[in-house]
C-alpha cells in the first residue's frame, strides 16, 4: 500500500526578496547596541557575583601560626559520599593529632559540603570559587599545603548570625 | 529449692522475659543470656566486680533501692527491670556525672568509635551538659611499654588496676588521690613495661584513657575490618582478630576463647604483626637458570616443575623437603602427600624457640610458649622433624648439598647463601619472600602468608583452630596447598587437586591419626580438639 504524499508548494512567487526580514533582524541588533539590557558578562574582565553559599573547591583554615586546624579525626573521609578525601593521621612535634597526609580529589568531589558540615574544628571548608583549570588531572588532587594556600573565601553553609541554628 | 522442677536453676523475669540460669549468676550475666546488655564500666567478665561505676543499676521489684546488677545474684522469682523509668533516669544521671570531667575530645581520641562512654551517652545521655564548672585536667602520662595514659578521659572503672592485680598478678598500677581528684598512676618512675601482658589494659579500658602507642592516631576504629584469626606468635595459638585497613594489618586484638586464651593475649604476640605487611614479596612464579629466573604464567611454571619432578623420578632421585611451622595444616599435609608420591623422603622444619615460657598467672591456660611458631604442633603430627637451633637457623647441611629432589615450602632460608640447592636435580622453592636461598631454584612459586589465606593451625595441645584471610594475596601468589595439590595431581593420576581449603583439610584429616574425626566446617571460630575417647575406639 502506497504512502500518502502531500505535495507542498513553495511560497516563492511574489516575495523573492529577504530584505524585509534582514532589516527587521538588524533593527534588533542596533537597538541592543544603543540600549543594552545586558545579559552577557565580559569574562574575564568582568566577574560574576557568586552567592556566599556557593560550594566550590576546598579551603583548609589555619591557626594564626600557620598550622592547619585539622586534627585528623577522620570524620570527613567517613562522611564523604564521593570518597574523595584521603587522610593519614599522625602526631606533630607538639604531640597533637595532625594530618600527615590530607588530600582531596577535586575531580571526584561532588561539592555537597558535608565535609565542612561534619568537621568538629571547622578546618575544612568548601569555598566560594569556580575558576579551576589545570594542565593535568593529577593537579586536581589538592594536598594539605595547597588547601591551606587557597585564598578564596569559605562558604557560608549556614546563616552567619545564627551558626548553631538555635 | 526451685519449685519448677528445673533442678539447679533459678528462674527470674528480666524486662518481662523468663530467664533460667544456674544459681550464683549475676543479674547482668543472666540478662546477657537473653540479649539484654546492661551498660557497665567496672564489670568485666574476666575480672572481679567492685560495683563502683554505678552504671549497671537495675530496678528489682521489692528492693528499696536500685541494685548493681553486676554483683547482685539472681533469686528465684525475682522481677528485674533494666529499662524502667527509674533505672533509665539513674543511668542518665550517672552518665552526666561522668561527663562533668570527661573531655569532649572524641575527634582526637583513638577510642572514638569503640568507646563505651560515647555509645552510652549517645544512646541514653542528655543532649546538653549542665555542668558549668571547669573540668579537671591531668594531661598525658607515659605508662611505659606500649601504654599511654590520658588521665582526663579516665572514668575510674579500675579495670586496669584489677587486671594487673588479679590476672597479671603484677600490681604495677594503683589509684592515687581521692574523690574528684582520684586517678590511676604507676609507682613513681616504674611503669608497666616490665609486664609481658600489660597490653591487655588497653583492650579492657572502656574509654580512651589507656591507648596503644603503636596504634596512636593510626586509624579510626570504624575504618578497620575485623577478621577472625589465630596469633602466629607462639604455639599457644591465641584467638585474635586481625584489624586491617587498606590491605594492611594495623593491630591485633584478642578474641574471646575460654579454652585457649580467655580475653587476653601477650604483648609478644600483639606486637609481632609488621611482617604481615612486608612489601618485599614474591608476586609471580619464576622459572629459569640459577639467578636468571624470569616471570612466567602459573600454568607454565607448574608444567616446568612437573617436568623436572618427573625426570628426577625416572632417575630414581631421593626427595628431601623443608617445611615451615608458619604454614597451615593444609599446606603441610599437602606437602606430605607430594613427598609420599615422590618416594617418601624426609620432611624437616626449623622453628624459633624462646628461652622460657611466659605464663599469665591469673589465667593458667594461657602462656607465651617456648615454641615461637604457630603450627609446630601440626608439623609434628604430620611426621615432620624439627632441625636446627633455637633461632631457627642451621640444620640444613644435608639439604644444602642434597642431590635429588628438593622442595622448600615457606622457610625463608635467611641464613643460607646462593649455593643452597645447587646440586639438587630438581629444586622447587615455594615461599613468600625473595631470598638468596632460592638462587638455584628451578621454579620459584609465590605462596600466600597465613593472613592472606584460609586454613588451620594446630596448637601445642593439639587443638586445631581455623583462621580466615584478612588481606588480599600479594600479586598472583596462591596458598601452598593449592600449588602442591596441582603438582601432585599432575604427577599421579590417582591424585586430584583439592579445590578448597575444606577439601584440603578433609584429605588429611581422614588419614592422619591426630586429626581423625575433625570436621573443617564444625571447627568454627573456637577451634576443636580431637576427642580422646575416639583415639581408643579407632585404635583397632
Amino acid at each position: 500500500m502506497a504512502a500518502t504524499v502531500k505535495v507542498m508548494r513553495r511560497p516563492s512567487e511574489g516575495s523573492s526578496s529577504y530584505l524585509r526580514a534582514t532589516l527587521k533582524g538588524m533593527a534588533i541588533t542596533f537597538k541592543h547596541m544603543i540600549n543594552p539590557t545586558k545579559v552577557t558578562l565580559e569574562y574575564p574582565e568582568e566577574r560574576p557575583e557568586i552567592s556566599p553559599r556557593w560550594r566550590g573547591t576546598h579551603v583548609m583554615e589555619t591557626h594564626a601560626d600557620g598550622r592547619p586546624k585539622c586534627v585528623a579525626c577522620g570524620l570527613c573521609p567517613t562522611v564523604c559520599p564521593a570518597n574523595c578525601i584521603r587522610l593519614v593521621g599522625g602526631e606533630d612535634d607538639m604531640g597533637n593529632r595532625y594530618p600527615i597526609v590530607y588530600e582531596i580529589d577535586e575531580f571526584r568531589c561532588i561539592f555537597c559540603g558535608m565535609c565542612q558540615e561534619v568537621c568538629p574544628v571547622e578546618a575544612i571548608h568548601v569555598g566560594v570559587h569556580f575558576e579551576n583549570s589545570e594542565y593535568t588531572r593529577e593537579r586536581f588532587v589538592y594536598d594539605l599545603d595547597r588547601l591551606m594556600a587557597q585564598d578564596h573565601p569559605s562558604t557560608l553553609l549556614w546563616d552567619p548570625s545564627d551558626p548553631v541554628s538555635e | 529449692m526451685s519449685g519448677n522442677g528445673a533442678g539447679d536453676r533459678v528462674t527470674l523475669t528480666i524486662d518481662g522475659r523468663q530467664v533460667s540460669v544456674p544459681p550464683g549468676t549475676t543479674i547482668l550475666q543472666a540478662a546477657e543470656t537473653v540479649g539484654t546488655r546492661v551498660p557497665h564500666y567496672c564489670y568485666h567478665p574476666g575480672l572481679s566486680s567492685p560495683a563502683q561505676c554505678r552504671l549497671c543499676l537495675v530496678e528489682v521489684e521489692g528492693a528499696p533501692k536500685l541494685s548493681p546488677s553486676c554483683v547482685t545474684a539472681v533469686q528465684e522469682g525475682q522481677v528485674v527491670y533494666t529499662e524502667s523509668e527509674r533505672a533509665k533516669s539513674m543511668r542518665q544521671g550517672v552518665l552526666e556525672f561522668y561527663l562533668a570531667n570527661h573531655p569532649l575530645d572524641c575527634p582526637i581520641c583513638d577510642q572514638s568509635g569503640e568507646c563505651k562512654l560515647q555509645d552510652y551517652v549517645f544512646a541514653e545521655g542528655r543532649k546538653h551538659g549542665r555542668s558549668r564548672e571547669p573540668k579537671r585536667v591531668f594531661g598525658r602520662d607515659d605508662f611505659g611499654g606500649d601504654v599511654l595514659f590520658y588521665g582526663d578521659r579516665c572514668v575510674m572503672c579500675t579495670r586496669c588496676v584489677r587486671f594487673m592485680d588479679e590476672v597479671a598478678q603484677d600490681p604495677l598500677l594503683t589509684v592515687v588521690e581521692r574523690g574528684n581528684r582520684s586517678i590511676i598512676d604507676t609507682f613513681f618512675e616504674e611503669g608497666v613495661e616490665g609486664s609481658p601482658y600489660a597490653g591487655n589494659i588497653v583492650d579492657i579500658c572502656p574509654v580512651g584513657a589507656l591507648v596503644s602507642k603503636d596504634f596512636l592516631h593510626k586509624a579510626r576504629a570504624w575504618d578497620l575490618e575485623h577478621t577472625p584469626s589465630v596469633c602466629p606468635g607462639c604455639a599457644q595459638g591465641c584467638n585474635i582478630d586481625l584489624h586491617t585497613r587498606d590491605n594492611a594489618v594495623h593491630r591485633l586484638k584478642p578474641r574471646l576463647n575460654p579454652d585457649v586464651n580467655g580475653h587476653w593475649m601477650c604483648d609478644y604476640g600483639r606486637h609481632r604483626y609488621e611482617w604481615m605487611n612486608r612489601p618485599d614479596r614474591l608476586t609471580e612464579p619464576r622459572t629459569g637458570a640459577p639467578g636468571e629466573q624470569r616471570p612466567v604464567e602459573w600454568t607454565g611454571a607448574i608444567e616446568l616443575a612437573v617436568q623436572g619432578l618427573r625426570e628426577a623420578l625416572e632417575r630414581g632421585d631421593g626427595v628431601l623437603a623443608i617445611a615451615s611451622p608458619f604454614a597451615s595444616n593444609e599446606d603441610l599435609a599437602q606437602l606430605r602427600a607430594l613427598v609420599a608420591l615422590l618416594g617418601d623422603g624426609e620432611i624437616v622444619y626449623r622453628s624459633p624457640r624462646a628461652e622460657e615460657e611466659i605464663p599469665l598467672p591469673g589465667f593458667e591456660r594461657l602462656s607465651r610458649r617456648r615454641d615461637l611458631a604457630p603450627n609446630s604442633g601440626g608439623a609434628d603430627r604430620l611426621g615432620m622433624k624439627r632441625v636446627g637451633t633455637d633461632d631457627a637457623s642451621g640444620g640444613l647441611e644435608v639439604a644444602r648439598d642434597h642431590e635429588g629432589i628438593l622442595v622448600v615450602v615457606g622457610d625463608e632460608l635467611t641464613d643460607l647463601d646462593e649455593a643452597f640447592g645447587e646440586r639438587a636435580s630438581c629444586y622447587l622453592y615455594l615461599g613468600s619472600y625473595p631470598t638468596a636461598g632460592a638462587h638455584s631454584a628451578d621454579a620459584i612459586l609465590p605462596i600466600t602468608t597465613f593472613a592472606e589465606q584460609e586454613g588451620s593451625f594446630t596448637n601445642f595441645e593439639g587443638r586445631v583452630q581455623r583462621f580466615w584471610p584478612g588481606l588480599t594475596p600479594a600479586g598472583s601468589s596462591r596458598p601452598a596447598w593449592s600449588v602442591l595439590g596441582l603438582l601432585a595431581a599432575s604427577i599421579s593420576h590417582d591424585e586430584v587437586a583439592p579445590t578448597g581449603t575444606d577439601q584440603a583439610f578433609e584429605r588429611f584429616s581422614r588419614l592422619v591419626e591426630d586429626f581423625i574425626g575433625l570436621d573443617f566446617a564444625s571447627i568454627g571460630t573456637r577451634g576443636a580438639k580431637r576427642d580422646p575417647a575416639l583415639q581408643g575406639a579407632e585404635g583397632g
